[in-house]
């Protein structure tokens, strides 16, 4: 048996080998190595949407407009735009742009990228991040106009995530094969993808734009956070996304490389639902946020990069206030409230496979600490996002969760957890849909910002949330790898550089 | 002859039948893929456009007739979240599978047949412990320590192998070797165990009474004789190995069939779990009736399908 297969198996082996001889790895910093934590669901832009995903394809292709490393909007494909009337925006477009097989991008690819994305039948994941886009037309050589539903002001923080991709292109291929060999406008073009392996980039050298540093790129797949770590003390990777506190300390201290953190637009919460017992009385509600010391959790759980945070926004997003601080850890006034209603109250913490199990464990004793009788009930992940789906009356009485809009934006962040109607809804309240519908609907950022105000005020005496804390996002780095990382998770090769 | 490979083959059948039945109840038991596809903020109308363009918002009998139907046309369908044809994913991760699974028979056979022999030779030396001591802790450790101990070691102090990934054969050292000393062990157990035994038989004792030598007595009778459970083991430890590697292929990110299977279950990426569990089983399926069919090769005395 064994005398029969083997020759055979080796023979795949060997086959195997001279495919792979040719990837050997080249001298000096021309070749540049990101380790991911799996290979990209899809590179086109306009379908999946996931960090693995968009860590690459957002090398590909320019987006209309961006946000600077401060995280303020800077002009991309679009120079300047103007606001025409509360429904039409005009947008100019850049001139001498070229996508990567030479051809120019125009106006009638940008409104064909918006088209494409708003079109039921692409069904892409992201359509509800642009559903407010009614229609897109290119008026003229250099300008496109977009109708809204209505007033947008979260318009260009939406924006900053459309990939423009050339339309002559993707009716000629169709969607399957663009999805196999993109073709954008970026620093960066397709160059392979080695299913399973690594997606290859090399430099667009006629980019519009700042060029990119390396020659070729390479995104490869690494599931084991161990392994990444290892692979930037070997040398084999040159940037590793998504280490633990821990594995990052271990970096530094071997000094085989260094760690590059931020903190993201994503943040940690637990949801109270005040329409189910025992969380309909706001006493427990207010208990609960006075008996987690979030400190506690991100100094002595999570390694004391996240920040523990007082409101559903974090200092990245639009419309967050300095001044609304939450409730403080007082773990004596949260016993004093859970002894005035009395008893001993049930509950138990919802919680998905995805979050960090010590946190929950940490808040379930804080709970039990002040006399709450917790339990956890943890499951797995699509199951925890359906269970927290069920609108306001139909969740969980508590659960522990987490969230982005990726939009930096209190619109994006605050409308599907707090305005009734929506899957995803903590709490149903008239007035706070009033405010949220109005902060929505004019394009004054200080009336905005009044509203929000409101907003969070309201949630911080009600309760329906205990914001925990703005998580980190930490990168493991070669040492000459020179770069800022930025809230929503981007990584553009073009905003790097490389010093020995 | 031919009336037990009809039966066994409607045995197979039935079992991968089984399988495929078994797989696509249990995989949605455990949620619904599309939450895990939107983003934070989907909308009701996101999710639910998506759930039908990925047909799970039809009921769930349809789902698996259309299922039975495509595996009986030989189509995998497409991945949930790739987009791309399961058949194609599957052929793109098979070599890597195949070379490992190679590797480690390599190393499993290797090291593992020589061990056993000299184990069953010198039962009674000093050397013989200190290598059944080996045996057992090679079999111990856990691969997902032994694995990352040997990047530690080979890779990030000694800088002698590359820590993980595919690239030449060197790449390839590390996780064969994690993988095969896990089989390595047994089958210098079964090696040592099955030579014993032959050396207790009469037809040994009488040879050696004869004069023959120890090497000539081994090469010429004791090692086809002894084949046999070393062929049964062989054949079962080859689907050990492609189901052990799942761990392997995760530390090392070798891209083989087992980190696809790990990444798929994690994504509810239905059609890949359930193509990769359809091989599976069919490989098995077939390992174990090509086994049977071995036995009669080697051991003319066996006939199979005959009276028993």
């Amino acid at each position: 048996m064994a005398h029969m297969l083997k020759p055979a198996l080796l023979g795949a082996a060997l086959t195997l080998v001279a495919a792979l001889a040719l990837s050997a790895p080249a001298a000096a910093k021309d070749r540049f190595v990101v380790d991911l934590v799996n290979e990209p669901s899809t590179l086109d832009p306009q379908l999946q949407w996931n960090p693995d995903s968009y860590y690459v394809y957002r090398n590909i292709f320019d987006n209309l407009v961006t946000r600077d490393d401060k995280g303020e909007f800077a002009p991309q494909i679009a120079t300047a735009w103007k606001v025409l009337s509360d429904t039409q925006v005009e947008f100019e477009i850049r001139d001498g742009v070229t996508f990567h097989d030479g051809s120019t991008l125009t106006p009638e690819d940008v409104a064909f990228s918006v088209s494409r994305i708003i079109d039921p039948k692409l069904a892409s994941p992201q359509q509800g991040q642009f559903d407010k886009i009614v229609k897109a037309e290119a008026t003229g050589p250099h300008s496109v106009v977009l109708t809204l539903a209505g007033p947008y002001p979260a318009l260009l923080a939406q924006l900053v995530k459309l990939s423009i991709v050339p339309k002559h292109v993707v009716e000629a291929v169709g969607n399957d094969a663009f999805n196999l060999k993109p073709v954008g406008s970026g620093p960066y073009k397709f160059d392979s993808w080695q299913r399973g392996v690594a997606v290859t980039l090399t430099r667009n050298d006629a980019y519009w734009g700042t060029k990119g540093p390396f020659a070729t790129a390479v995104f490869r797949a690494v599931p084991d956070a161990a392994t990444r770590l290892a692979d930037i003390q070997a040398g084999s990777a040159d940037l590793a996304v998504s280490l633990d506190s821990d594995l990052a300390g271990q970096l530094e201290a071997s000094g085989k490389g260094k760690r590059l953190y931020t903190l993201t637009e994503r943040l940690a919460y637990l949801r109270l639902n005040p329409t189910k017992p025992p969380f309909d009385d706001l006493r427990l509600r207010q208990a609960v946020a006075y008996a987690v010391d979030k400190e506690g959790i991100t100094e002595g759980i999570l390694g004391g990069l996240d920040k523990p945070i007082g409101q559903m926004l974090t200092p990245a997003h639009f419309g967050w206030f300095e001044d609304i601080p939450g409730l403080p850890y007082d773990p004596d006034k949260a016993k004093a409230l859970v002894a005035e209603v009395g008893g001993s109250p049930k509950v138990e913490i919802a919680t998905g496979a995805f979050f960090d199990q010590r946190v929950v464990q940490a808040i379930q004793q804080e709970l039990a600490d002040v006399g709450f009788d917790a339990s956890i009930k943890l499951v797995d992940t699509p199951t925890f996002l359906k269970l927290i789906q069920q609108g306001a009356q139909g969740g969980p009485a508590l659960a522990v969760s987490r969230s982005s809009c990726a939009c930096q934006d209190a619109d994006g962040a605050l409308y599907q957890l707090f305005h009734s109607g929506n899957p995803w809804t903590i709490v149903e309240n008239k007035e706070l849909d009033g405010w949220l519908d109005d902060a929505r609907a004019t394009l004054d950022p200080d009336k905005r910002l009044t509203d929000y105000r409101k907003i969070s005020t309201f949630i911080a005496k009600e309760i329906p949330v205990v914001p925990l804390f703005q998580t980190v996002a930490i990168y493991g780095a070669a040492k000459p790898l020179q770069w800022t990382p930025t809230p929503n998770e981007s990584l553009f090769l073009n905003r790097m550089s490389w010093s020995e | 002859m031919t009336a037990f490979l009809l039966r066994r083959l409607g045995q197979a059948l039935l079992t991968i039948f089984g399988v495929a039945t078994l797989i696509f109840f249990l995989q949605r038991l455990t949620g619904d893929p599309t939450y895990l596809l939107v983003p934070d903020t989907a909308t009701q109308a996101d999710i639910e456009a998506l759930r039908h363009a990925l047909g799970f918002d039809r009921p769930l009998w349809v789902q698996y007739l259309s299922f039975l139907g495509e595996i009986a046309r030989f189509d995998l369908g497409r991945s949930v979240v790739q987009n791309v044809p399961v058949a194609d994913i599957i052929a793109s991760r098979l070599p890597y599978t195949l070379a490992l699974a190679a590797g480690a028979l390599l190393v499993a056979c290797g090291i593992g047949i020589p061990v056993g022999v000299a184990l069953a030779l010198g039962r009674d030396r000093w050397t013989a412990r200190i290598l059944a001591g080996l045996v057992l802790a090679a079999q111990s450790m856990p691969t997902f320590w032994s694995g990352i101990l040997m990047i530690l070691v080979f890779a990030v102090t000694l800088g002698w192998l590359p820590p993980s990934s595919t690239g030449g054969i060197d790449h390839l050292v590390m996780p064969s070797v994690a993988l095969g000393l896990l089989s390595m062990a047994t089958f210098a157990r079964v090696t040592r165990t099955a030579l014993l035994e032959e050396l207790s038989k009469d037809y040994v004792r009488t040879a050696r009474a004869r004069g023959a030598a120890t090497g000539r007595l081994l090469l010429r009778h004791l090692a086809r004789n002894a084949s046999i459970p070393i062929i049964t083991v062989a054949g079962l430890e080859i689907s050990n190995l492609l189901a052990g590697a799942v761990i392997v292929e995760t530390v090392f990110a070798w891209p083989g069939l087992g980190q696809l299977t790990v990444q798929s279950i994690l994504a509810r990426d239905f059609p890949i779990v359930q193509g990769v569990v359809l091989l599976g089983s069919f490989v098995t399926v077939a390992l174990n009736l090509l086994t049977d069919l071995l036995y009669t090769v080697v051991d003319p005395r066996i006939r199979l399908g005959g009276a028993r």
